[in-house]
């Protein structure tokens, strides 16, 4: 009778550690490959038995498309905050540019030659009326004799 | 522009110039003794129309320039523009004391014709 409560007792350890081994071997395998999906690494349990796949393929489909979706706006979030020092330590520095730049220019004496200016944008201002009228007659003689000059060179 | 057009432009200029006297200097050492016809043509307009003794004794009393010039057309336009004078006064006096007193007889001559196209115009 006892040995019978035995190999009774026996059977039933083999039996659940038998059971205990099946489901071992059915429990899904966590991203061992570090496989990606789309630039994202997958972080959902997407590998398991084929039998399983099978079974319930659109809820495997979900799963995949929403852990690519969490991984991505991870690292959306990221990028982002790094564009943006990016961004803020540019500005920064055109700030700084930019006042450095006013501040030279408060400090330089700016000196303009308007009417040599005048004269090299339009060549003929030089030798109108007008303008010749305000020069000095000495000045108007040396004009007069180069191009004399010139016009003697022509010839 | 060309080089005669900035001259012609030189010469206006020297006629409204407040500097009159360098400005008849100026006229009276490059524009009449310029080989160009057209410059000594506009220099003795210009110098007519300043209408003042020393811009007119340049172009009445000497030999070669203004009314005298040997170029018919300087010399016709010089005697145009004198005709076109609203104050002949000086003109008249200078041509008087030419003809009386001048050694060279061409001037002289020239002196006379232009006293009397001024005495018939006016």
């Amino acid at each position: 009778m006892q040995i019978g409560k035995i190999s009774l007792h026996t059977a039933k350890a083999a039996e659940q550690t038998a059971s205990q081994n099946n489901n071992s071997q059915a429990k899904p395998v966590t991203n061992p490959f570090g496989v990606s999906f789309k630039g994202n690494v997958i972080q959902a349990d997407v590998f398991q038995s084929t039998a399983q796949k099978a079974s319930s393929g659109i809820v495997e489909k979900g799963k995949l498309f929403g852990s690519a979706v969490v991984s991505g706006i991870n690292n959306f979030n990221e990028a982002f905050k790094s564009r943006m020092n990016s961004i803020v330590s540019f500005g920064k520095k055109v700030t700084t540019n930019v006042f450095d730049t006013i501040e030279k220019i408060g400090n330089t004496e700016i000196k303009l030659d308007m009417e040599g200016i005048k004269n090299k944008l339009f060549p003929d201002r030089k030798y109108s009326v007008k303008n010749l009228t305000n020069r000095p007659v000495d000045e108007l003689k040396t004009m007069w004799a180069d191009l004399n000059q010139e016009q003697a060179k022509a010839v | 522009m060309d080089n005669n057009k900035k001259i012609k432009n030189i010469i206006q200029a020297l006629g409204e110039h407040k500097d009159s006297q360098a400005a008849i200097e100026l006229l009276t050492e490059f524009g009449t003794n310029s080989p160009d016809d057209e410059i000594r043509e506009l220099t003795a307009q210009t110098l007519i129309r300043k209408n003042t003794h020393e811009s007119l004794r340049v172009v009445l009393i000497s030999q070669g320039k203004g009314i005298n010039d040997l170029s018919a057309r300087v010399a016709m336009a010089s005697i145009n523009e004198l005709l076109s004078l609203k104050d002949k006064t000086e003109a008249v006096k200078i041509l008087d004391d030419t003809i009386k007193m001048h050694s060279n007889e061409d001037v002289k001559n020239t002196a006379r014709s232009v006293r009397a196209l001024m005495t018939f115009s006016s």
